[in-house]
């Protein structure tokens, strides 16, 4: 039931991402938004929705404590979670909770490399093997086109689908195209790209690459307290 | 004693395991002359640090008890509590904290904000305990405490602010620049105890210049005045910035930070000046009671010495000067020869000697005052319990006591081993809420809990070391609970009839799964089927039930009884009969609501070098832990997992050996959970092997 509940509340999937892996293997996609808007709450119900499939989902925090990712984790489960039975939202959290692993780095010791050896380090015993990793507070900017792509091919030799959250810079005037001017040297590396946008009190989610159903909405309304959808638009 | 409640200071000093707490105690008491000279954790002196009174604690290099002292600087009576660093002993810094007013919390340079710096933390949010924070052993090489700064942002949501910056680190550390006067200052003779005050190094001026203005902006936002001073380019007088980081420490609102290093003498005396400068007198914290014959309802506590009075006792020790009871006053005077009301039991007692204690060793006084700490001698009490003056009725607020995860089986080796023995077990039991023991009514063995492996280990060596007690330990066992998945119903008649008048009662209705209580009785039972006066006695049948599962004899949690129906006998019902009809109904229904074994899950954090983190990883898998995460801290890596206590027990060695001996771990209770059924089936297998053992 919760997992029926879980899937039903995919922002994406309502947005017309129909596939439920929405990325490809070793494809990236790309949640664009200010800070403060929701970044990471809509990158955590992308990995709720990985987790529900008994997929493996890799959350890399290039910012928070571990503690700290596991609390938007819990506030986000507990908020779709609210109409069940505490026992029972607590069962299907255990059941799902092995299939997430947090990873934390600081953003300077942050490269391809690293992580690469770092998650090796967990395949090689077979303690984790991740279906989709999520990376929390990249900078592209500093990160560079060379990273990116090395990343890309990381992904593609371990299969993996990668999310990523894209600062937008409120005093930096967007590219032509609307993408932030610091994203746009590995904007060509992604397959789908999501853009978060508060207008007001309220949140919006609007698709701009990737998507696969043209008769769903392109924008759907988020409740900014809990960052769930709220309507379609 | 002089009394100027103003100049009374409370603190604590907690932190994380080896951080330097206990070394910067022996500092602050040398410097404010309470010692004469210095001995340093597993010295080679042999003396041992003064903090460290027990034998234990001076061979293990740990702090078990937590002692206390009071000392005086700048005019300012500072009482301190010295609290343990070990996660197994956190109800000794519960307590601690409980009667503190602030607390200075001590971090590594290197190691920044570990596990149970997490820990600590929590449990001052819990008291609402202003504090300070010390980062340590900047002389050690990788130290770094703007990093350990912003950790304690990060990782523990401090608003920290450095009121101190270094001049120099690692084997270069010389002393601090005081970012309030702008001066820099050096520690000079044999213990550092010459303060040379000099202008700031050109070097440092600039960065000294930028954290001053950090400072500045941080405490503007509780100080108009200061706001004021910025705007119009005032002079900003140290009196005004330490006042208005004064204010936002008291609300734990900002955590001024100093630096320095314990160890090697440098920058104790600016923390003292901190402590005095910064944390609140007692008056300046809000203490409640709560009143028993208004249903609990809290009164806030006036820090006045005439008023009756109310004193909490935390904390018990059987000494060389007999029983010592430490207590915090709150309100009024505790004076030689006055009554005291133990609310507990309502038990009067009269004062006798009165103490303020420096260690182990004591100095009598003629009473204590509302806002401090002292020793009462030959007082019959239990940790926790409050004394009041006759005719009121106030408790200080219950504290938070876990409830312990582990047992292990004692024996004692002969007679006067087992005298010595029950006798320490009373004490320990009394000092230490987590600290519970029984007999075993099946084996007739003496079990210990509490709330790990050290923590139990600890009460061994000292039932040796301090009673005499030589006694042999068994397999530590986990402390598994039974619980039901589903409803079941029960219709159950006891009937017995061998002579005389027989015992006849019937109960119907059905248990079902309970998340939020242990146990809960509902009686729905309408026109009198079982009559009100056996309603009790059924309750109390299904309660005992609760006590052991009928297969594998686990206390039972988390099960709601409801009863609707029933019958009864006008002569052969009894509260008796319907006690054995609810234990009989229980056991009917209960194997049929599909019972499950829960054991304690444990969080356990390793801080590892990065390079052993695969290993730690894989040592964590293999023994049924789910790993939560990985925490990149550069020098350093933690890796948190929930890991069943069950698979912990020799853990250390495993993790020393494995990292070679770089890698530490702390661990406490998380939640239970339900064991998975290989286990269980095992878990069984060992139940009725033990049985079988003890036939």
């Amino acid at each position: 039931m919760l997992k029926k509940e879980i899937k039903y509340r995919n922002p994406l999937t309502n947005l017309g991402y129909e596939h439920e892996d929405i990325l490809p293997n070793g494809g990236f996609g790309a949640i664009l938004a200010h800070a403060g808007v929701g970044k990471t709450a809509l990158l955590v119900q992308i990995a709720l929705n990985t987790m529900i499939r008994e997929e493996s989902a890799l959350h890399l925090s290039l910012q928070d404590a571990v503690s700290k990712v596991d609390v938007w984790y819990q506030e986000l489960f507990q908020n779709i979670a609210g109409k069940f039975s505490d026992a029972e939202a607590q069962e299907y959290w255990d059941k799902i909770q092995p299939y997430r692993f947090i990873m934390t780095f600081r953003v300077e010791s942050f490269s391809a490399a690293n992580f690469e050896e770092r998650l090796t380090d967990l395949m090689q015993q077979n303690i984790f093997k991740p279906h989709t990793v999520l990376i929390d507070g990249l900078k592209f900017d500093e990160a560079g086109r060379g990273q990116m792509v090395l990343l890309k091919e990381l992904a593609k030799k371990y299969s993996m689908r990668v999310w990523f959250t894209v600062h937008e810079h409120r005093n930096e005037a967007p590219a032509e195209n609307g993408l932030p001017v610091s994203f746009l040297h590995v904007a060509d590396l992604f397959d789908v790209m999501v853009q978060l946008e508060a207008k007001g009190d309220e949140v919006y989610i609007n698709s701009l690459k990737g998507k696969s159903s043209s008769a769903k909405p392109h924008t759907l309304r988020l409740d900014p307290a809990t960052m769930l959808i709220k309507s379609v638009k | 004693m002089k009394m100027d409640e103003q100049k009374i200071r409370n603190i604590g000093i907690s932190a994380h395991i080896d951080s330097g707490k206990t070394t910067l105690t022996e500092r602050i008491l040398f410097y404010t002359k309470r010692i004469h000279a210095i001995h340093d954790v597993k010295g080679k002196d042999g003396v041992g640090a003064t903090m460290d009174s027990m034998e234990l604690e001076k061979e293990r290099g740990i702090t078990i008890a937590s002692a206390a002292t009071y000392c005086e600087w700048n005019g300012h009576e500072i009482n301190i509590i010295d609290t343990p660093g070990h996660v197994d002993f956190t109800i000794e810094v519960e307590r601690s904290l409980r009667v503190l007013d602030g607390a200075i919390l001590v971090l590594c340079a290197v190691g920044g904000v570990q596990s149970q710096s997490i820990t600590v933390d929590m449990q001052m949010k819990r008291y609402k305990v202003p504090c300070i924070a010390f980062i340590n052993k900047c002389d050690r090489s990788g130290a770094n405490p703007f990093r350990v700064i912003g950790q304690l942002k990060s990782k523990l949501g401090h608003n920290a602010v450095a009121m101190q910056i270094p001049i120099g680190l690692e084997n270069e550390a010389e002393g601090v620049v005081d970012l309030v006067a702008m001066k820099a200052l050096y520690f000079d003779g044999d213990n550092g105890e010459i303060i040379r005050t000099e202008e700031i190094p050109q070097k440092y001026r600039e960065e000294a210049k930028a954290k001053r203005d950090e400072l500045i902006d941080a405490a503007s936002l509780f100080s108009d005045e200061l706001t004021e001073a910025i705007l119009e380019e005032k002079a900003i007088t140290p009196e005004l910035l330490y006042a208005a980081v004064r204010k936002g420490t008291l609300q734990r609102g900002i955590t001024p930070v100093y630096m320095g290093s314990a160890y090697k003498n440098k920058a104790i005396q600016p923390l003292l000046d901190g402590v005095t400068r910064l944390l609140p007198c007692p008056s300046e914290v809000e203490n409640v009671a709560l009143d028993m014959e208004k249903n609990e309802e809290p009164v806030i506590l006036k820090n006045d010495p005439d008023l009756p009075i109310v004193a909490l006792a935390f904390k018990l020790e059987d000494g060389q000067y007999g029983q010592l009871t430490y207590i915090r006053v709150y309100q009024g005077t505790v004076a030689k020869g006055s009554t005291i009301v133990n609310i507990r039991n309502g038990k009067k007692v009269k004062v006798g000697r009165v103490a303020r204690m420096h260690a182990d060793q004591m100095e009598e006084v003629e009473y204590l005052q509302a806002g401090y700490i002292g020793a009462l001698f030959g007082i019959e009490c239990s940790s926790g319990d409050t004394f009041v003056s006759q005719g009121i009725n106030l408790t200080m607020t219950s504290m938070y006591v876990p409830k312990p995860v582990i047992s292990l089986a004692i024996v004692p080796k002969d007679n006067k081993s087992q005298m010595a023995m029950s006798k320490a077990l009373n004490r320990f039991s009394k000092e230490d809420p987590t600290f519970k023991t029984f007999v075993d009514p099946e084996t007739n063995e003496t079990i210990i809990e509490g709330m790990g492996e050290l923590h139990l280990d600890i009460y061994v060596e000292r039932m040796k070391r301090e009673y005499n007690a030589e006694v042999t330990t068994g397999n530590p066992r986990v402390a598994y609970r039974e619980t039901i998945t589903q409803r079941a119903d029960f219709n159950y008649t006891h009937k017995k009839q061998t002579g005389g008048s027989g015992q006849f009662g019937r109960i119907a209705g059905y248990l079902e799964p309970i998340s939020d209580a242990e146990f809960v009785f509902e009686n729905k039972i309408f026109g009198g089927a079982i009559p009100t006066q056996y309603i009790p006695a059924c309750e109390k049948g299904f309660k005992q039930s609760m006590e052991k599962g009928p297969k594998l004899e686990f206390p039972i949690t988390g099960v709601k009884v409801v009863i609707n129906d029933g019958a009864s006998h006008s002569v052969d019902s009894s509260d008796m009969a319907f006690q054995a009809a609810a234990r009989g109904a229980f056991k009917e229904a209960y194997l049929r609501a599909k019972p499950v074994i829960h054991e304690p899950i444990m969080k356990v954090v390793v801080e590892t070098p990065p390079e052993f983190q695969g290993p730690v990883m894989g040592l964590l898998n293999q023994r049924r832990g789910m790993i939560v995460g990985s925490q990149d801290e550069g020098v350093l890596c933690s890796i948190e997992a929930q890991m069943p206590l069950a698979e912990m027990f020799g853990f250390s060695t495993v993790l020393r050996s494995s990292t070679q001996g770089k890698a530490q771990f702390t661990m406490e209770f998380a939640h239970y959970r339900q064991v998975p059924q290989s286990i269980a089936e095992k878990i069984a297998l060992e139940v009725a092997q033990n049985k079988k053992s003890a036939a």
